[in-house]
C-alpha cells in the first residue's frame, strides 16, 4: 500500500512539474500587437558624388510619391493639385531636400495608398511649369531600363527601406 | 403436367441445395489476460483466409458461427496486447470447438497491426520505416471534427493551417500540391484540379483508426508521396445493429488583448452527427449525418457544413466481400486569406470581407476482396473522387472548378512460404479539371507495383519492392518514374526492433500549379501558369530503434535524411507579363508563379519515449523531432520549416473517468517569403512566433447511471496563446466545449 501510494505521489510530482514547465513556456502569450506607428515609408537616398549640378539650375529637391503611373504632364499638374491630391512630396512643397550631399536619410508618411512611382524630382527654376522639372531618381528595379517599384502604404504600417540612388547625370528615362 | 414438372424441378434444386451444402462447425472460446487472468473484452479474433471472426464479449467470450469445416490460422489483436496467431485450428462438422486463449499485454498502447506501410497487416514491430497511429478514441476525446485537427498531436507532423507537413517536407503553398500523400481505405484522396488534401470530406466520426507512415513511399503509393502517406481507415460495418451520435457546442473566449476584438456577440462552433449501423445475414451497412456550424473568432471565416457517409459490406461467401462506400459534403465557407494587420488580426484584409467559396464534394468507392486460399488474397478497388468549388464576392460569381478523379487499385499479396510475402499489383487513375482559373485539362496514370518480403533469418527481414508509374497531363509529354525502395527489420529480442530503410518518392505537378492564370481579386499579386515544371522527387533514408523497457516504458528513435529535388513552390517577383492570355501588350507588378526553384536536404532526428504508469491508470508520452532543412541550392535554411518540434501529453483513465491533457510545442520559423509579405502585401506578415498550445480535456462515462452516455468538456488553447500557423492567420483563440456521445 505504501509502495502504491509512494509511486502515486511520484506520478503527481512529475505531473505536477510537466503542467508548471507548460505554464511556464507558454505564459508570454505570444503575438501582441504592435505599438501604433505613422504609417509610411523610409529610407536614404545615395547621390552620386561629383554629378550635383550647378545652383542656378537647382530651385528645389523633393522626394514624390504618386498613386499613377505613367504620368504626363497633365497628370503630374492635375496630381499635384487635385483635392486630394495623388502626388505627395517631401519634405514639404514649399521646402526641398538638402543639397550637395552624400545622402539624406528620410522619413516619408503620405495617406494609406499604394504608389506606383516614387523618386527624386528637381526643379530647375521658381516656376509650377513641368518643363522645369526633371526625374532624377527612381525606386526601381535594376533592369534596363529600370522599372518603378510599388509601395504600399497602409494603416498601422511603417515601411523602411526603401533606399535608392540619384545620378543628375543619368537620369531615369522622364515620364513627361 | 407442367405444373408438376416445375414442383420437381424446384424439389430437385432444394434438394440439391442441401446435398451441395458445405458442412460446418462453430469455433468457441474465451480469452484472458495471460497475468492476471482477467477476461479480455473487446478483442478481434479472426480466421486468416476469411472474413469469418468475432470481437469478445464483457465476460471475455466469442462465438463464430457456421465455419465450413477445415484447418484453419486464428489470430488474436487487442489494443495493448502482444498480436497472437494459432496454426492448425480445426473447425469439424455439426460441433463446437472451445479454445480458452491467453494472451500476453504490450506496454505498447499502439494499434496491434499496421497496414500502409507494406500494404498488409504486420505488427508494429515489423514496420521497417516509423509509422504513428490516431486511435478512433483519441479523435473522440479531443473532439476532432476534421482529420488535420487529429494530425496536430502526432509527434513529427506539424500543420500549417490546412497543409501537413511531415518531418519538413512542406513550405508554403496554401494546400496545393500536397507532398503528403492521402488515403482514404487504402485509395488515393487528393483532389484533381490542385492536388491538395480535403481534409472535411474525411468522414471522422467513422474513423477506425489513421496511420502516418514517415517518409517516401511512392515506391508503393506513387505520385505525391514524397514526405510521407497518411492512411485513414474508416470502421468496419459493425456485427450488431447500433445507433450513435456525438453532439458538441464549443464556445470562442475573447481574444488576449481587447483591441482585436471585433465583435461583442458570443461566438460558437457546434455540431452534431448521427450514425445507424443494421444489417441482416451478409449484408451489413452504416450510415452518418452530420451537420457542422462554425461561427469562427474571426470575421468572414464561417463555415457550415453537412456530410453524409454510407457503408456497405456485403459478403458473398465466408472468403469474398464486396464493400460500396461513398460521402458527400456541402459546405460554405468565408473566404479569409490573411488578417488586416497585427492591430487588427481577426479581420480579413479589405478585399476579403464579402468572399464567400461554396463547395460540392464527395466520392463513391467499391473494393472487392477474395481470399483465394490462407495465403493468397487480392482485393480490386475503385474510386470517383468529384470536387466543385467557386466562390463568391459581393454576390459575383469569380472562380469556378470542377475536377473528377477515377482510381482503380487491383492488388494481390501472396504468402509464398515463411520466407518470402509477395505484393503485386496495378493501378491507374483519370482526372478530368474543368476550371475558369486552371482551363480544361485532361490527366491520365497507370502503375504497376511489386514488393518482397523476405525473412533472411528468424530475426531479420528483408522487404524489397518497385514500382513504375506513368502518366500524362493535357497536352505535355508523358514522364515515367521508376521508385525502389528497401527495408530491413531486426529483432534480435521481443522487446527490441531494430530498422533501416531507404525509399524514394515522386510527385507530378498538380493541374493547377501548371496552368493557373488569374489577375486574382485577393490581392494586387497576379498568378501566372508554368507548364514547363518538372516532376519533383525525394530520397528517404532512416535508421530507427523500437524498445520496450520493462512493462511500462517504450521509447522509439529515429535518425532520417531526405533528399529533394526540383520542390515546386510559389515564387513572387516583379516581372513583365500579360494581364490576360489575349492582351498584346505587358505590364509590370508582383507576380505569382509555380517553379522547380529549391534543391533541399532535411537531416533530423526524432524521439518518442511512452510510460504507463500505476496499473497503466496514467500514461504520458514525449514526442521530440529536430530537423535542419537546408536549402542546398541558395545555402539557406529552407522557408517555413520550424526546427523544432515537441508533443508531450498525459492521459488518466480511471473507473468511468478519462482526463488528459496536451501540450504542443514548434519553434519559430526562421525564414519566410519576405516577397510574398510585401508584394501580396500580407501586412505585418512576418509576425511569428514559437507556437505553444496547451488543451486540457475531462469526460466521464454515464453509464453507471443507467444512460449509454459520455459527457466531455475540453479547452483548447487553455492559455489563450496567440499565434500564427500560416502567415498573417492568427490561430484559434482558447475555445470551451461540451460534448455529449451516446451509443444505442
Amino acid at each position: 500500500m505504501n509502495g502504491a501510494i509512494g509511486t502515486f505521489l511520484q506520478i503527481m510530482k512529475s505531473l505536477s512539474l510537466l503542467i508548471i514547465a507548460m505554464f511556464l513556456v507558454s505564459c508570454d502569450h505570444g503575438l501582441a500587437p504592435p505599438p501604433s506607428v505613422e504609417p509610411g515609408f523610409g529610407g536614404t537616398l545615395y547621390f552620386e558624388k561629383g554629378t550635383w549640378p550647378s545652383p542656378d539650375s537647382l530651385n528645389s529637391l523633393w522626394l514624390f510619391a504618386s498613386q499613377v503611373y505613367p504620368l504626363d504632364s497633365v497628370k503630374v499638374v492635375q496630381g499635384l493639385i487635385s483635392n486630394p491630391p495623388t502626388i505627395y512630396l517631401y519634405p514639404a512643397s514649399d521646402k526641398s531636400l538638402p543639397f550637395n550631399v552624400d545622402s539624406v536619410s528620410y522619413s516619408f508618411s503620405p495617406p494609406v495608398a499604394t504608389y506606383k512611382y516614387v523618386g527624386v524630382i528637381q526643379r530647375f527654376a521658381n516656376d509650377i511649369n513641368v518643363h522645369s522639372l526633371r526625374v532624377v531618381g527612381v525606386y526601381a528595379t535594376n533592369d534596363t531600363p529600370p522599372l518603378p517599384i510599388p509601395v504600399i502604404v497602409n494603416e498601422g504600417v511603417f515601411t523602411p527601406g526603401i533606399s535608392f540612388r540619384v545620378n543628375f547625370y543619368k537620369p531615369p528615362p522622364q515620364p513627361f | 403436367m407442367k405444373a408438376l414438372t416445375i414442383n420437381i424441378a424446384l424439389c430437385l434444386v432444394w434438394c440439391s441445395a442441401l446435398v451441395c451444402q458445405p458442412a460446418h462447425g462453430t469455433l468457441k472460446g474465451s480469452i484472458k489476460d495471460a497475468e492476471t487472468g482477467q477476461a479480455v473484452v473487446g478483442a478481434n479474433v479472426t480466421l486468416q483466409g476469411t472474413f469469418l471472426g468475432a470481437a469478445t464479449d464483457a465476460n471475455g467470450k466469442f462465438s463464430i458461427a457456421r465455419v465450413p469445416v477445415g484447418s484453419y490460422a486464428l489470430t488474436v489483436s487487442m489494443i495493448g496486447y502482444e498480436r497472437i496467431r494459432l496454426d492448425g485450428v480445426k473447425s469439424v462438422a455439426d460441433e463446437a470447438t472451445t479454445l480458452d486463449i491467453q494472451i500476453h499485454s504490450s506496454p505498447i498502447q499502439s494499434e496491434p497491426v499496421i497496414v500502409t506501410a507494406n500494404r498488409r497487416e504486420q505488427s508494429f514491430q515489423e514496420v521497417p520505416v516509423s509509422v504513428a497511429t490516431v486511435s478512433a478514441k483519441m479523435i473522440a476525446d479531443r473532439n476532432n471534427v476534421t482529420l488535420d485537427d487529429a494530425l496536430r498531436y502526432v509527434p513529427g507532423v506539424n500543420m500549417m493551417s490546412d497543409q501537413v507537413n511531415i518531418r519538413g517536407s512542406t513550405g508554403y503553398n496554401r494546400g496545393v500540391g500536397s507532398r503528403v500523400l492521402v488515403l482514404l481505405d487504402g485509395l488515393p484522396y487528393i483532389t484533381g484540379d490542385t492536388g491538395e488534401i480535403n481534409w472535411e470530406t474525411i468522414p471522422m466520426f467513422e474513423v477506425e483508426r489513421i496511420e502516418i507512415v514517415k517518409g517516401a513511399g511512392s515506391a508503393l503509393y506513387g505520385s505525391s508521396a514524397l514526405g510521407g502517406v497518411i492512411n485513414v481507415i474508416t470502421r468496419e460495418t459493425p456485427a450488431q445493429p447500433e445507433f450513435r451520435f456525438r453532439a458538441f457546442s464549443g464556445l470562442y473566449d475573447k481574444p488576449q488583448y481587447p483591441e482585436w476584438q471585433w465583435t461583442t456577440k458570443p461566438r460558437f462552433n457546434s455540431g452534431v452527427i448521427g450514425s445507424y449501423a443494421g444489417g441482416t445475414g451478409s449484408l451489413k451497412y452504416l450510415v452518418s449525418v452530420g451537420r457542422t456550424v462554425d461561427e469562427s473568432f474571426r470575421e468572414n471565416d464561417t463555415y457550415q457544413r453537412w456530410s453524409l457517409f454510407a457503408k456497405a459490406k456485403y459478403d458473398l461467401s465466408s472468403s469474398q466481400s464486396l464493400t460500396i462506400a461513398g460521402n458527400y459534403l456541402y459546405r460554405t465557407h468565408g473566404n479569409f486569406f490573411w488578417w488586416n494587420s497585427l492591430q487588427e488580426p481577426l479581420r480579413p484584409a479589405e478585399s476579403q470581407r464579402n468572399g464567400l467559396v461554396t463547395s460540392d464534394r464527395g466520392n463513391i468507392s467499391v473494393a472487392y476482396k477474395e481470399f483465394v486460399s490462407d495465403k493468397l488474397f487480392y482485393t480490386v478497388k475503385g474510386i470517383y473522387f468529384g470536387n466543385f468549388w467557386r466562390d463568391d464576392s459581393s454576390g459575383r460569381v469569380n472562380n469556378v472548378s470542377t475536377s473528377h478523379l477515377f482510381s482503380v487499385d487491383a492488388q494481390a499479396t501472396y504468402d509464398m512460404n515463411s520466407s518470402h510475402t509477395l505484393t503485386f499489383g496495378f493501378a491507374s487513375n483519370y482526372d478530368r479539371v474543368e476550371a475558369n482559373l486552371f482551363g480544361t485539362h485532361p490527366g491520365v496514370g497507370a502503375a504497376v507495383y511489386a514488393q518482397d518480403e523476405m525473412g533472411v533469418t528468424g530475426e531479420l527481414k528483408l522487404t524489397a519492392g518497385l514500382r513504375f508509374d506513368w502518366e500524362r497531363v493535357s497536352v505535355l509529354k508523358a514522364t515515367a518514374q521508376l521508385n525502389p525502395k528497401v527495408g530491413l527489420v531486426y529483432m534480435p529480442d521481443k522487446e527490441t526492433s531494430i530498422r533501416a530503410s531507404f525509399g524514394s518518392g515522386f510527385r507530378y505537378p498538380a493541374i493547377g500549379e501548371l496552368y493557373i492564370e488569374s489577375s486574382t481579386n485577393v490581392s494586387a499579386v497576379a498568378v501566372l501558369p508554368n507548364p514547363d515544371l518538372k516532376v519533383e522527387s525525394s530520397l528517404s533514408y532512416e535508421v530507427g530503434i523500437n524498445r520496450s523497457i520493462g512493462s511500462m516504458i517504450v521509447v522509439d528513435v529515429a535518425a532520417f535524411r531526405n533528399d529533394f529535388k526540383d520542390l515546386i513552390e510559389p515564387s513572387v517577383q516583379i516581372k513583365q507579363y500579360r494581364p490576360n492570355p489575349s492582351s498584346t501588350y505587358e505590364v509590370e507588378g508582383p507576380v505569382i508563379q509555380f517553379d522547380n526553384v529549391t534543391k533541399a536536404m532535411i537531416e533530423g532526428v526524432e524521439a518518442d519515449v511512452r510510460v504507463e504508469w500505476w496499473k497503466k491508470w496514467f500514461s504520458t508520452e514525449i514526442g521530440y523531432t529536430y530537423t535542419w532543412p537546408w536549402d542546398v541550392g541558395d545555402n539557406v535554411i529552407l522557408k517555413f520549416r520550424p526546427r523544432h518540434i515537441l508533443y508531450a501529453g498525459g492521459l488518466l483513465s480511471w473507473n468511468r473517468v478519462r482526463a488528459s491533457v496536451d501540450f504542443r510545442f514548434l519553434s519559430r520559423i526562421e525564414r519566410i517569403d519576405e516577397n510574398l509579405v510585401r508584394l501580396a502585401p500580407i501586412v505585418d506578415g512576418d509576425a511569428r512566433v514559437a507556437i505553444k498550445i496547451v488543451d486540457v480535456r475531462a469526460s466521464y462515462d454515464l453509464i453507471d447511471l443507467g444512460y449509454p452516455l459520455r459527457i466531455g468538456f475540453n479547452i483548447n488553447n487553455l492559455l489563450n496563446y496567440s499565434y500564427v500557423e500560416l502567415l498573417g492567420n492568427l490561430g484559434p483563440v482558447r475555445t470551451y466545449y461540451l460534448t455529449v456521445e451516446g451509443l444505442f
